[in-house]
Order: structure tokens, then sequence, then C-alpha cells
């Protein structure tokens, strides 16, 4: 199976490459058959790239260590899901799984478009396959050949890293990758449109779904990855500004900008340049966070350094994409010319506009301190790193910006608004965010941003409420329904601006679950069994620990097998202002192929907070069986993952397919529409 | 062995599906497809869902009559410059943007006849926001909407 594999992969290579050259002649010259030709092989290539990916899965099941790939990132006693996540875990599979991913979604654009947007499809294939081409031979030729034999069978593969071997590992890389490859859609959608000089409001059209799709595996993606370091990295926090990280947001941010600005261009006919930049932009992005994730280009948590040639082969393909964009959209400026401009500065679209800036602005921030160590090294000769205070400092003002943005957004009217206008829908909201702020600062906080934070969040909480509930109730009176049911067809008829509120209202609770840190309490104590240690945290709650025993486990020792991992498990009992709410188990873990080491941390969550344990050190020697543990107080955590529960359910709204309303018998005889209702009164 | 044959069968099996389309001169369409693609009638469909829920804000009070008067022109405008893009696909069938500007427009049509009916004052004419039970201006009472059960969950939540 994987020697199959590795001829699939060869067999793909000439595919990719006929499929690029035949759909642009194809399209070109108009000969359909070579566009027909042109997209089977978008099908085919999938069928190889599966073929490729099952031979990878089949090496690691299979322990075959005489592949470099395998023997690096596996060894026998490693549980099966993780050898078969084994494909994305270093990054010769990363990218195979990349190009697989890229095909499938390339194989979804085509077939859906099989009977319409023909204009575009060529073009769109031509150019999916170009990409998919660039990634065959970077895999065949940089030295990242996944089936690179080693000259002889080691007995054992050197092991996955301990902080890759948790279940989020399996969830959290494919969950980004979907977002960062079915970019490559509406890329090719815009290329498409440049070339073929179609530039009225039909890509948008076409790529908006896409682009949503995209996101929202992004986001999911960028929140699974916040929950695996919270869980994993056993520090108590989920978000260091680590490089990685940072590279998975930058996308996340344009492509929030793009999903922003297009309503500017769809309504008003505006920013189509901007537009199309942020498109390029973006999918550039991408391919910079896949490169970036596993290059070992910049140093980080995620970098288990490889060789840094491919670093430069992506950079150099990233240079001539953005410049092969830059100059269609010039030779294209005629077309993207703007029908209309900004009528007022109070209006929808200064709102919009002003939070593409802001996100522009975050961007800007986070790359520059994510390539600060590179241009450090490239100016001054000395590598220089930026820590969090740097992305937190220029980041959080900001991002507070942007918090109030989603409040005023909504309520203020497109082209002009008039003060009154104004004055009517922000009076409530401003004053119950100043009741919150005065609330607050009454019961002794004094922390500047977190104060802030929950201000402009119940601020843009009221607004989104109150939008819900006018509009509720206008719907029932208007259409006669209940108030359930005039919800439903209120969020039916326009998904994207009730799927969006939505989304608002998530983004509006992780951010108050992100200002939760400011109130974080930690408490460390070396105890041993049958002691006891408390915390208090910032919202009062007490909690008691009671350290009940150590046990020490070999899980599959009596199989005769060699284990995987040695566990030292140290059992908790929590108790909640008195009352025992149950047990914690956290682990330190002892990985005898890798030699080193891995802390599970026991979390015990509630509603508003997590108590959070770490047990840094375990004292093995004296036989005491002492432990330090720490333990966290972090009030507001579980706030970040329901609101990034909220946000994918918004997102999905958005995304739902609109329901094709079956026109009535009688309706549909009408031959043509009614024409427009006479204006009231 | 069983491998090799096995990519010569794969190479082979792709090979002739992709090339199949060239020698037998079978190909894929070029131009439009089910749904053609109508600018105007994409721009129309915009334009009647700004005037939509133009009408919305004004029934939920967020816009005043001012403010409503001068943005329903400019969408009714260019709702009305694109009127006639995109109506008929053929024999009575109507297009898929067709139906989509229709309903819009029934839809608009459907608030602006429940405000004629329930919020705009008989005796001032002024338009009162959804829920009011009195006109804002004159005092007067208002009349009912026109749906049936509303006006009990109305008063439940006022």
């Amino acid at each position: 199976m994987t020697i199959l594999g590795e001829v699939a992969l060869w067999i793909a290579l000439p595919v990719a490459l006929w499929g690029t050259v035949v759909s642009f002649v194809g399209g070109r010259f108009r000969r359909s058959d070579l566009v027909l030709s042109g997209e089977r092989t978008v099908y085919m290539l999938t069928l190889l790239l599966v073929v490729v990916s099952v031979g990878i899965i089949a090496a690691f099941l299979g322990n075959q260590y005489e592949y470099r790939y395998v023997a690096n990132y596996s060894n026998r006693e490693l549980d099966t899901y993780f050898k078969v996540a084994g494909l994305w875990a270093g990054q010769r599979g990363s990218l195979v799984f990349w190009t697989l991913l890229l095909s499938v979604f390339s194989s979804i654009a085509v077939f859906l478009n099989r009977r319409r947007n023909r204009e575009f499809m060529p073009y769109v294939s031509g150019t999916l396959l170009a990409l998919l081409s660039f990634l065959l031979v970077v895999l065949l030729f940089a030295d990242v050949n996944p089936f690179e034999r080693m000259g002889f069978t080691p007995v054992n593969g050197r092991g996955l890293n301990p902080q890759l071997q948790n279940y989020w590992m399996t969830i959290h890389p494919p969950t980004l990758y979907l977002g960062f490859t079915a970019f490559a859609v509406p890329f090719a959608f815009a290329v498409s449109a440049l070339l073929t000089n179609r530039l009225d409001s039909r890509w948008i059209a076409i790529t908006r779904r896409w682009i949503l799709l995209s996101w929202f595996f992004l986001t999911n993606g960028i929140i699974f990855g916040m929950r695996w370091a919270y869980e994993e990295l056993g520090w108590g926090g989920y978000w260091f500004w680590d490089p990685v990280e940072n590279a998975s947001l930058l996308p996340w941010l344009t492509a929030t900008a793009f999903l922003h600005s297009i309503q500017i261009q769809e309504n008003r006919g505006m920013l189509k340049v901007w537009n199309m930049c942020l498109v390029v932009i973006t999918f550039l992005l991408t391919i910079f966070a896949t490169f970036l994730t596993r290059s070992g280009l910049i140093e980080s948590v995620h970098s288990f350094a490889e060789n840094l040639r491919i670093a430069y082969i992506f950079l150099g393909f990233m240079g001539g994409l953005a410049a092969f964009s830059a100059v269609l959209i010039v030779y294209r400026l005629q077309s993207l010319r703007s029908e209309n401009q900004i009528q007022s500065f109070l209006s929808r679209e200064s709102a919009f506009l002003f939070n593409n800036l802001l996100l522009m602005g975050v961007t800007f921030a986070v790359a520059w301190g994510t390539l600060f160590p590179l241009i450090t090294e490239g100016f001054f000769g000395e590598t220089r790193n930026v820590g969090p205070p740097y992305f937190n400092s220029v980041n959080i003002p900001i991002g507070l910006m942007l918090l109030a943005l989603m409040g005023i957004g909504p309520v203020i009217a497109w082209r002009r608004a008039s003060r009154r206008n104004l004055r009517k829908n922000f009076t409530v909201p401003v004053l119950a965010a100043a009741g919150t702020l005065g609330a607050l600062a009454l019961l002794g906080i004094r922390h500047g941003m977190a104060l802030a934070t929950f201000t402009i969040a119940v601020f843009v909480m009221t607004i989104v409420v109150t939008e819900f509930w006018k509009g509720t109730r206008a719907r029932a009176r208007i259409a006669g329904e209940g108030r359930l049911s005039a919800l439903g067809s209120l969020v039916r008829r326009n998904r994207r601006r009730w799927g969006g509120y939505i989304v608002h209202a998530g983004v509006v609770i992780v951010f108050t679950g992100l200002a939760g840190a400011a109130f974080d309490v930690r408490v460390e104590q070396e105890i041993a069994p049958g002691e006891a240690m408390s915390v208090r945290s910032a919202l009062g709650t007490d909690y008691r620990l009671v350290y009940e025993s150590l046990s020490h486990s070999r899980p599959r020792v009596a199989t005769g097998e060699r284990e995987n991992d040695w566990r030292w498990t140290a059992l908790l009992t929590v108790y909640r202002d008195g009352e025992r709410i149950g047990i914690l188990r956290p682990e330190r873990r002892f990985y005898p192929v890798m030699e080193s080491q891995s802390t599970e941390v026991g979390i015990a969550s509630t509603a508003f907070e997590d108590l959070y344990v770490i047990p840094k050190e375990v004292d093995l020697e004296s036989g005491s069986e002492r432990v330090t543990f720490e333990a966290k107080a972090l009030p507001l955590v579980p706030w970040i993952w329901y609101g990034g529960l909220i946000v994918t359910v918004g997102a999905l709204i958005g995304l739902w397919p609109a329901a094709t309303v079956a026109a009535p018998a009688a309706a549909r005889r009408r031959s043509r529409p009614g024409p427009l209702p006479a204006p009231a009164g | 062995m069983t491998a090799l044959i096995g990519g010569v069968l794969l190479a082979a099996g792709v090979a002739l599906f992709i090339l199949e389309p060239v020698f037998s001169r079978r190909g894929a369409a070029l131009y439009g497809g089910d749904d053609d693609f109508d600018e105007g009638a994409a721009r129309r469909r915009v334009a009647l869902t700004a005037l939509r829920d133009l009408e919305y804000d004004r029934a939920t009070g967020k816009l005043d009559e001012d403010d409503y008067e001068g943005l329903k022109l400019e969408l009714s405008r260019e709702a009305l410059v694109h009127l006639g893009s995109g109506l008929d696909a053929g024999e009575g069938e109507e297009t898929e943007a067709a139906r989509a500007a229709r309903q819009l427009e029934d839809e608009i049509a459907q608030i602006r006849q429940a405000i004629r009916a329930g919020m705009q004052c008989a005796s001032c004419d002024q338009v009162n926001i959804i829920g009011a039970r009195y006109c804002g201006h004159c005092g007067e009472r208002l009349a009912t909407g026109p749906g049936p059960g509303d006006a009990s969950s109305d008063g439940g939540a006022s």
C-alpha cells in the first residue's frame, strides 16, 4: 500500500501539470474538450492524493521505520489514532495533507459549478491545478518526500512529541488546514474574474460562501488550538502570541476584514480594488501560515525545526503569487472603479471602513511582532524577540475598539446617519454600559482594560439583544406570527445579518472571557498525601484541594507490551465552599522513547470559572510522594469556549444554504413580478 | 510486484479518464449555466433587500421618518433602474433571481401594509413604532395590528 502511495505521488505531478496547461489553454482558445479534461484532472488528483495519504498512514500503522518520516514521528507503542494523525504530525506529512485537502476543495468547487458559472471555471481549475502542481513539485524535489527511505530500518521510531499526544492534536490541525485550503477557492475565482475581466458582483456572490466556510474552519481551528494549549501546555493560558498561533491569526484577521468590506461592495459598489487585495493577501497569509507551522523559520512551541530550504521556496512562491496578482489587479484597475463615494462620516459604510482599518492595524502589528526576530537578524545580525507584552499593549486597545464597532455598526444607518438616529439608538446601550462601569467600579474592580472590556461588552450585548427583540416583535406584528416563529423567520430571511449578530454576541462573550485573565489567582504549594491546600478565586469562591494519593500506572504492562508512557497520577478531592464537587487526576508522564516528560493538568470547570491544577514536581526519591501543586483559579475562562460555540452557531447560520422557498403554483404562474409596492402614506 | 501492477493500472486508469474528452471530442460547457447570472438582477436584489431592511428599521423605530424617506427614495431608484433584468427565463418560468425579487417585494408590501393598518395614526399620520398602543405625536389610541394573537403577546411583553 505504501509503495502504491509513492507511485501515486509520482503519477500526480504530470497529471497536475497536464491539467494546468489544458485548463488555461482550453479557457483561452475556447476548447471545451480541454476544459473538461482539466476538470477531470482535478477529480483524479483527489483520488491520487487519497492513495498517497493512505500509503503514508499504512506506513505508520505498519511501523515501517525504513521511511524517515515515519521513524521521526512514531514509535511502536504509540496509540493507533496518533499513528493515523501522523499524517499531519510533521512537515512532510503536513504538506501531503495540505495538498490532499486543497484537491478535495478543488473537486468540490469544480463539481458544484459543473453547470453554472462556466465562464469562470477553466481559469478556476487552472489556478487550483497550478497550486497543486507547485505543491507536488515541492513534495517530490525539495527534500520533503514523505516516502524517503533511510537505507536501514531502525528497530523503533523516535516517537511523537508528547505535546502532540493529545486528542486535540487529532482535531486542531485538520480544522485549521481546512480553513487554509478552503481559501484557495475564492482566490482561484478572484484570479479567474481578473483574467476574464468579469468583475461585476458575480465573483463576490460565488465566493462569499466559500470565504465564510474558510472563516468558519479557521475560527474553529484557532479556538481548538487555544483549547489544546490550555489543556496540554499546562501553564494555565491559552494564547501565547507564539509565531505559529499568530500565523493562523493573520489570515483570520484579513478574512474577517473581507467579510465586512464585501458588504460595502455589494451595497454601494465601492472598495472593489481593496476587496480584491484582501482576497489575495488572505490567501498568501494562509500559505505563510502553513509553511511557518513546520518550517522552523521562527522558533515556536510548534516548530520541530526542520529544513529551512522549504521556507525559502515558499517565500519565493508567495512573492511570485503576490507579484502576479498585483499585475493583474493593476491591469484591471479600470474595471474595478468605485461606483459611489462615502456620503457621510456617520454611516454604516464608514463604520465598516473603520473596522477594516482596525483589523489591518492588528494584522500589521501581529505580523511585525511575529517577523521581528527575522527582521532584527537580517538587519542587526542578532535575533530579538518581542513577547506577549508587546502584542497585548498594541492589540488589546485595537481589539476593544473593534468590539465597540460591533455595537455601533449594526444600528448606524447606511449612507448617512442623522444625529437623531444616533441618539435614538445609542441612549439605552450607553446608559447600560455606564451603569455597568459604575457598578463594577463600586465593586472595587480597578483593572483598566478589564473594566473597559466589560463596559463595552455590555454596550454591544444590549444592542444585539435589542436588535433581536425589536426585529422579532416587528416580524410578529407584521406577519401575524407567534414570537418564536417570528424569530425563526426573521433569521431565515436574512441569515447573513442575523447570523452575523450571533457571531458578534459570541465574540463579545469570548472577549469577556479573555478579560477574566486580569483576575487570575495562583497558589503553589508542596504537600504530602493526606494534606490539603486552598485557593480563593477572584469571584470569591473558596477551593480546597485534598491530596489523597499518588498512583503509578503502566497501562499495558500486563499484556507484555512496552508502554508508550509511564504515568504518576495524583488523586485530589476538590471542595468548593466546603462542598465536595469531585475528583481531579492531574498527571506527570514520562515518555521513555522520547526521553521527555509532560504534564496533564486537572481542570474543574464551572459556569463562571475554572480551577486549574498543575502537578509541577513529584518527589519520587525520598518515597514521601510529596507533590508540588500549582492551583489556579481562572475566572471566566469557560466563557471563551461558550463564546466560541456561539460564534460557530452564528457562522453556521450564515453558511446554511438559503432554503429555496418553493413558490406556490399560483404565484409561479404570474409571468412577471409585481411592480414596486407603492410607498406608504 | 503487486504494487507495481497496481501503480500501472492506476496510471492507466487516470490517463484514460482525463484524456477521454480530448479523443472523443466531448466537452464541458464554456458559457452560462442553470442559473445564468444577471448583474442587473443581482443589483436589484441587493437594493430590494436593503429596502426591506429599511422598512423593518422604520417599523422598529430605528429610523425616523426623515431618514426613512430619504433612504427609501435612493433605494427605490436603484431597484427601479434594474427593473426588467432577469425576469424571464422563457415560457412562463420564473428565474431564481426574479422569484427572489418578487418575494422581497411582497414582503416590503406586507410591511408597509402592516404599518398602514396598525402603526400609522389615523388622525395625524404619524408612524409609530411597532408595539405602540397610543400615537407618540397626538396621543390618539392606535388601531390594532392585522395579525391574530399578537396583540395579546404584545400586551404580555409591555
